[in-house]
């Protein structure tokens, strides 16, 4: 603990509580990105710029009946030079971009798309290319509005809908695919490769300058602070600007600390002045506004405007650099710049943000649907220290009676942080210790980095050593070895077929002939940290570009995908354990696009500030757009130690978040919710239950993400893209399809707040029923903030169910009865969701769930309240990974639920007091409190009906009528 | 339609009895008011609900108290019985949540069936570990009582300290008085006492010879002059005499004050021309010779006239000091006596420091060189009061000693602790091992070598908020504090988490937040006796 606390402490020193700017680079330390935008300023500052990238006509090569073609693409300024275009149309309608350089000296690396996506996309079967003296086009879509075109002279890629431009490709002409070259000696130097007659060897001039410079600026060797980069390759990096004509507003490209609507980074007033960077790394306290690369990586990217909704997934797996400009108000231009890699471009057409993420994660994946337990409350430290510890954590939240499912154990569970090997002297039960924890229907999460201690008397180095699938170092002879928590480490090299199976078989509980950690459970989850990788002695704290990858790769080709193969096969590992497979439960903190198909991420060692509070939510929503909804921030702030307020503002935040984790740096107090004195103690447990209690509504969001890819967390601009007072809000934003419209609180002594309301709708407070009427044009309202309140509210024209009994631990809540919360529109009318499932197993695969629609309508002056079969209407879309073709209303886990009741009904809005509430003309027991109805424009508390225990099943159809 | 076929309602948890969950002593406001439908009263009175609302498995009351036998209510809390065992209130959050509650081994917290009822041997468990922690306890009190006799010896022994203390300071604090007395009488004689004084004959006599001694300079000084006068006018004869003229009254007249003045013969000067005078005083010293003691006359010319400036009053006190004592060091040393017991330490270990410096660059006489103002009288003084201080504080320590003793805040209202004044127990963690010196330091020493660092020294027993000093509870916490700092952290502390156990013992060391460690024990001291009703369940 000593030891590498003050190691860490090293790290502080220079200055405290400020990135060390000084580690990581700035465009203009990076020799290909410095190369790339000065390309860009050369193609501004010219009058003629036309890209040298051409079609060769004569090329051209359709496959009908595959929707696709392949052309032959040359640059004026390397005529011998070879690359190759391959343009398709999937049957979804995205557009896939793919060029290459062919007959080179060396490959370029084109395997980043295959580590993102699920599958190899369909290609339409619809799609009918039409080739041309000038370009290649095809046209297609529902309304057959969609049409994109190649140019050949110069190489465009342009994305129309109904004849507007959405996206365009190397419409600048910043296309530039370095190809590789020997490295030139002395005499050599000259740039011309071509034939050479006399008259040119006589004008030795540069005739490449104007597009690539004069120099070869970092081509064969790159020094950044002690480290030098040797660059064996030599020039490889890609070059592509991207356009949205008609689109003022872009969003995505996590992971960086920054507002959701990604500020420029070019033009006048950029209000950054390097690109978006994208090179996983670890960023010791970050800033709060900054476009600095952090730990994961999302190269998609949203275009929006409340015409359409446009995206591009940019499938590159090195350094990228993404400059971000707009022209207009109504139009943005970017820049990505990539160190090496394929150009493997896949242009989403939307046209709305639901169309786009279908898209996105039909590509990439959607997010598994996480163990039920996962979307509770974990408690984590670094560090809970012995067993006893762990056992005592436990009892004092029960004592407190405030709810909590998982228990986390950072680095120091480890004996000499050899992860899996537990270190005996304070952990000397590990066992007993998880089954004292699951008894109470808890979890424990344990953390497994990548890197590992380099002595033969840990077993997993040993046997990774042998299997040969650790990283090698530069020349790829010799095991890398860097320095890392376990001070002289070597670090598993995942891209290695090899290493998948026997990671796998270490996560086995039962002995067998191999090591296995069989000192855990079948409860046990996992935590990777690290995986960016983060090497303390590395160039930026990762490691050495020139480190070599099974195949041959350069660390640099892969870097971003680094960090998603650890935690792709501990995912596997974690389900290959039990048969049959039990959902994993694994977070990672490096990412990449695909990420979430393998569990949750969180945003790394944020600050205990309000600015980190504030950004973490910015942060969560960008990677819910990404793809990625499975997102929180770590609660309280990593560092430092956060004031009672502070605290419970962030627990407020955390409720809220999709992933939703307290952690604490090792140097901090002790903080857990129960260490808290009156009234903040209180509050807490309050915040934990409101979030316990509304787990239906989490659950039936991941649901959805898991089968359309709408995110869990949803901005306004995703749930009303056409209203432009909500594209740039990202400190409020909806809970799934629920109606619950969120707005945390990130800031001290705040008693009220400002909402914006999107339409002319009704939404009620959740605490108060107070009423708040919207506008068609929005309308901002203010509402009471307390600390002892989170602002929401729920949206007019919602059911929201809830489970509102306090238990220890969720799934102590399996049995519990449901409150529905009906929230009638403004025309009186209201619907909601709720999908339910054993919570661990893969059985809803097999049909074993419910997803019910409860719905409230008008008849005549009355209101029905009923609940309908949602599965039976839809098997297909009911759950992920396989489409049903039928539903059995009788399935096992519906019967084990059966005697699971509705047991409250609550209708805010009615006009008048009704005159009777039955079921099946059974009076029921009821009251009502006098309030503002729905369809008034009135400010005011609600009128509320409460109806007790209809007695009716959460799984079955009913019908409740309220006679008025 | 299907729908209406399913739509069978689900009878809410059928079949629970009102009373279900209440404990006995709430009973009696649990009766029924005569119907399902007749109304009953909230706990607290703030709503009137119907009867068939008790335990109907949704929550009526603000207070939770219509659902005692159901998990409805957030706030409330439920009864069970435990027959066979002791009955216990559980959280209403606990009931019918699929966990078989262990402090409600009969079951009754879950739905039939689920849970069995355990409390037979819950009971006998409870029992047989009520017996164990007896046993401890009436070991570990019997070695607390020891503790506490150890007190009653102490409180003796230190009384009896203090009664001796006290009696010799009595007896110091006259001889201090006496000695203070005289040597401050010799410095404040009063005006009277003087001219009392000089009353002395020895004193009247010394101004006697004083005027005498004054008197015979004048008359001598006198004399000298005329010899001089004399002296001239022999020399201006010898000088000036004409030899030729044979007169021999001039010539003896010459020849006789050459032989009286050591003059050479003036015939024979004359030669050689130069002075004369200092053979002539060669010759007179050579003349004299001195009776013993005697002043010689170049003494008296020199030193005659400080002789007589003497001042005879200081010689008179001079006089009276000679027959008391000499004195002690300079002030410098002498501030011991102001500097408070306290600080007493803390200022010799400084002073020491100082007076070497000074020492060393010659400021200040060594601690041993004798003040040459300081009578003996002071200075035997001075070591009386020293020897009264160290009676003092010796005083002191052991009434400090003896209040600690009983105070709650210290060894306890009994004493019970005093026997563990300074026992250090220790304990190998593996890396360290850490040492714990009761009401002094605790300690953090490495195994493999190396200096060890300080955790802190004890500071105060558990002062939370609540726990009043003296209870048991208050001695289960011990406090040692501002130990060294821990590079980037605080200064490092311990917490003595301690139990009742037969034997003073360190179980486990941890360190739940950097460098703030907890360290739990047992010791008998804190096992109390048991009383009547458990000492009499223990004969069962």
């Amino acid at each position: 603990m000593r030891a590498l606390s003050s190691f860490l402490l090293l790290t502080i020193v220079p200055a405290a509580f400020a990135v060390k700017s000084q580690d990581f680079k700035t465009c203009a330390q990076a020799a290909f990105c410095r190369r790339g935008r000065a390309l860009s300023a050369r193609a501004q500052e010219s009058q003629a710029w036309k890209s040298p990238y051409s079609v060769d006509p004569s090329s051209v090569a359709v496959s009908p009946e595959q929707a696709s073609f392949v052309a032959a693409v040359k640059s004026s300024l390397y005529p011998n030079i070879k690359f190759s275009l391959d343009v398709r149309v999937h049957d979804d309608g995205v557009v896939r971009v793919r060029m290459d350089e062919v007959d080179g000296l060396r490959k370029r690396y084109d395997e980043a798309a295959s580590w993102a996506l699920t599958a190899e996309p369909t290609i339409s079967p619809d799609v009918k290319w039409a080739v041309s003296k000038k370009d290649v086009r095809a046209t297609y879509g529902a309304k057959n509005d969609i049409e994109v075109v190649v140019s050949y002279d110069p190489l465009t890629v342009i994305l129309y809908r109904g004849g507007k431009a959405q996206v365009v490709l190397n419409g600048r002409g910043l296309l530039h695919m370095e190809h590789f070259r020997t490295k030139a000696t002395g005499e050599e130097k000259a740039p011309v490769d071509a034939p050479a007659d006399d008259s040119q060897v006589v004008m030795q001039v540069n005739n490449r300058a104007w597009f690539e410079g004069e120099e070869e600026d970092g081509f064969w060797e790159e020094k950044f602070g002690s480290w030098t980069d040797s660059k064996p390759k030599g020039p490889e990096s890609l070059s592509i600007d991207i356009n949205f004509p008609n689109h003022g507003h872009v969003y995505g490209i996590p992971q960086h600390a920054t507002r959701l609507d990604l500020p420029t980074t070019t033009g006048e007033n950029a209000h950054f002045s390097d690109p978006y960077r994208l090179y996983n790394a670890d960023v010791f306290e970050y800033l709060a506004d900054s476009p600095m690369s952090l730990y994961g990586s999302i190269p998609f990217m949203h275009a929006h405007s409340a015409e359409s909704t446009v995206a591009i997934f940019n499938a590159v797996g090195s350094e990228t650099w993404i400059d971000v400009g707009h022209p207009s108000a109504t139009s943005t231009e970017t820049h990505w710049i990539s160190e090496s890699g394929i150009l493997d471009v896949f242009i989403m057409p939307g046209p709305t943000p639901a169309d786009v993420f279908a898209q996105y994660t039909r590509l990439t994946g959607t997010p598994a649907l996480p163990a039920h337990w996962a979307l509770a409350y974990h408690q984590c430290r670094w560090n809970y220290i012995s067993s006893d510890d762990v056992r005592d954590v436990q009892r004092r939240f029960d004592a407190e009676d405030m709810p909590v499912d998982v228990f986390w154990l950072d680095i120091e569970y480890a004996e000499e942080h050899k992860y899996f090997i537990w270190d005996k002297k304070t952990f000397p039960d590990p066992v007993d210790m998880m089954h004292d924890v699951e008894a109470i229907g808890r979890k424990m999460v344990v953390i497994i980095d990548p890197h590992l201690k380099r002595t033969d008397d840990y077993p997993v180095y040993k046997e990774a050593k042998e299997l040969g699938v650790l990283v090698k170092s530069p020349g790829g002879e010799n095991n890398y070895e860097g320095w890392c928590w376990s001070g002289s480490s070597a670090w598993i090299d995942f891209f290695n077929p090899s290493s998948w199976d026997w990671w796998k078989s270490l996560f086995i509980t039962e002995q067998g002939d191999k090591w296995s950690w069989t000192e855990s459970t079948v409860d046990t989850y996992i935590w990777n940290d690290m995986n960016e990788p983060s090497i303390f002695n590395g160039p930026e704290i990762s490691m050495p570009r020139d480190n070599v990858h099974h195949g041959g790769w350069e660390h640099r080709d892969i870097h971003n995908i680094n960090g998603v193969l650890l935690h792709n096969l501990t995912s596997q590992a974690l389900m290959s354990r039990t048969d049959p497979p039990r959902r994993p439960f694994v977070l990672t903190r490096s990412f990449y696009a695909g990420s979430q198909r393998f569990g949750a991420m969180w945003t790394g060692d944020n600050l205990g500030t309000w600015e980190h509070m504030a950004v973490g939510v910015k942060m969560v929503l960008v990677n819910n757009i990404g793809g990625f909804s499975f997102a929180g921030s770590d609660v309280g702030g990593f560092f430092g130690n956060p004031e009672p307020e502070m605290l419970v503002r962030w627990y407020g935040v955390g409720i809220f978040s999709p992933f939703f984790r307290a952690h604490a740096h090792i140097d901090t107090k002790r903080r857990e919710p129960y260490l808290l004195d009156e009234p903040y103690k209180s509050i807490l447990r309050s915040l934990l239950r409101l979030r316990y209690s509304l787990l239906p509504v989490w659950y039936t969001a991941f649901r959805e993400t898991s089968v359309t890819g709408l995110p869990v967390l949803r901005p306004h601009w995703v749930v009303f893209p056409k209203d432009e007072g909500g594209f740039s809000l990202d400190d409020q934003y909806f809970l799934g399809s629920s109606g619950l419209l969120v707005k945390p609180i990130t800031d001290k002594g705040v008693t009220e707040t400002s909402i914006y309301l999107p339409e002319d709708q009704v939404y009620y407070d959740y605490y108060s029923y107070e009423a708040y009427r919207g506008a068609s044009k929005g309308k901002n309202v203010t509402v009471p903030a307390a600390l002892d309140r989170v602002p929401f509210l729920v949206r007019g024209g919602s059911i929201v169910p809830t489970r509102e009994r306090p238990r220890r631990s969720s799934m102590l809540m399996k049995r519990d009865p449901f409150t529905l919360r009906v929230a009638l529109d403004t025309s009186g009318a209201a619907a909601g969701e709720l999908y339910l499932d054993d919570g661990e197993t893969f059985s809803h695969r097999d049909g074993k769930f419910i997803w019910r629609k409860f719905v409230a309508s008008k008849q005549h002056k009355d209101l029905r309240i009923k609940s309908v079969d949602l599965a039976a209407q839809r098997p297909g879309e009911a759950v992920d990974g396989v489409a049903l073709s039928n539903y059995n209303g009788a399935n096992d886990f519906a019967k084990d639920i059966a005697t699971v009741r509705v047991e409250r009904v609550v209708v805010f809005g009615l006009s008048t007091k009704p005159k009777s509430v039955q079921v099946g003309g059974k009076e029921l027991y009821w009251e009502y409190t006098p309030g503002v109805a729905s369809d008034t424009k009135k400010q005011g508390t609600a009128s509320v009906l409460v109806i007790k225990d209809p007695g009716v099943g959460v799984s079955s159809d009913w019908e409740i009528a309220v006679q008025v | 339609m299907l729908w209406l076929l399913l739509a069978l309602p689900i009878p809410s948890l059928a079949g629970i009895e009102k009373t279900s969950g209440v404990p006995p002593s709430l009973l009696p406001r649990y009766r029924s008011p005569g119907s399902n439908s007749a109304s009953w009263s909230c706990l607290d009175g703030s709503k009137s609900i119907p009867w068939s609302a008790v335990n109907d498995d949704y929550c009526d009351c603000p207070d939770g108290s219509d659902e005692p036998g159901t998990g409805a209510c957030p706030n409330g809390t439920s009864y069970c019985r435990n027959e066979g065992h002791i009955g216990s209130l559980i959280p209403s959050t606990r009931v019918g949540d699929g966990l078989c509650e262990p402090e409600c081994c009969d079951g009754s917290d879950e739905r039939p069936g689920l849970c069995l009822n355990v409390c037979k041997e819950v009971g006998e468990a409870y029992q047989k570990q009520q017996e164990a922690e007896r046993k401890v306890r009436r070991t570990g009190s019997k070695i607390r009582s020891l503790y506490i006799a150890h007190a009653q010896k102490e409180k003796k022994r230190l009384e009896s300290q203090i009664a001796a203390a006290e009696a010799e300071i009595t007896v110091r604090e006259k001889e201090v008085a006496r000695l203070k007395d005289l040597a401050d009488t010799t410095e404040s004689l009063s005006e009277a006492a003087i001219q009392h004084k000089k009353e002395s004959p020895l004193y009247k006599s010394l101004i006697e010879h004083s005027l005498a001694l004054k008197s015979l300079q004048r008359e001598y000084k006198k004399h000298l002059e005329r010899e001089k006068a004399l002296g001239d006018i022999l020399d201006a004869l010898r000088l000036g005499y004409n030899p030729n003229y044979q007169d021999m009254a001039v010539l003896e007249a010459v020849r006789g004050w050459e032989a009286l003045a050591g003059l050479p013969h003036i015939n024979d000067v004359r030669k050689e021309e130069g002075s004369t005078e200092d053979e002539g005083a060669v010759a007179e010293q050579q003349e004299e010779t001195l009776g013993e003691g005697e002043w010689s006359a170049a003494k008296l010319d020199k030193e005659l006239d400080s002789l007589l400036k003497s001042d005879y009053e200081t010689l008179l006190i001079e006089h009276d000091k000679h027959l008391g004592a000499p004195a002690g060091g300079s002030l410098l040393f002498n501030l011991t006596a102001y500097i408070p017991d306290v600080f007493l330490p803390q200022y010799l270990a400084f002073r020491n420091t100082l007076v070497s410096w000074l020492e060393t660059f010659g400021i200040a006489k060594g601690i041993n060189d004798d003040s040459a103002d300081t009578s003996a009288a002071r200075k035997t003084y001075q070591d009386a009061e020293k020897a009264l201080q160290s009676a003092q504080k010796d005083l002191d320590k052991a009434q400090n000693e003896l209040e600690r003793l009983y105070e709650p805040e210290w060894y306890g209202s009994e004493g019970e602790w005093k026997k563990l004044d300074g026992t250090c127990l220790s304990k190998d963690a593996g890396e360290y091992t850490y040492e714990i010196c009761l009401f002094g330091e605790a300690k953090q020493k490495p195994n493999k070598g190396g200096s060890f660092q300080s955790l802190g020294k004890f500071t105060h027993w558990n002062n939370a908020p609540g726990v009043e000093p003296g209870s048991p509870e208050y001695y289960t916490k011990q406090y040692y504090e501002r130990g060294s700092k821990c590079w980037n952290g605080p200064m490092r502390s311990v917490t003595v988490l301690t139990s009742c156990g037969t034997e003073n013992v360190l179980l486990t060391v941890a360190e739940p937040e950097k460098c703030e460690y907890h360290i739990t024990m047992t010791s008998p001291a804190l096992c109390l006796p048991l009383d009547d009703s458990e000492a009499h369940r223990d004969e069962l």
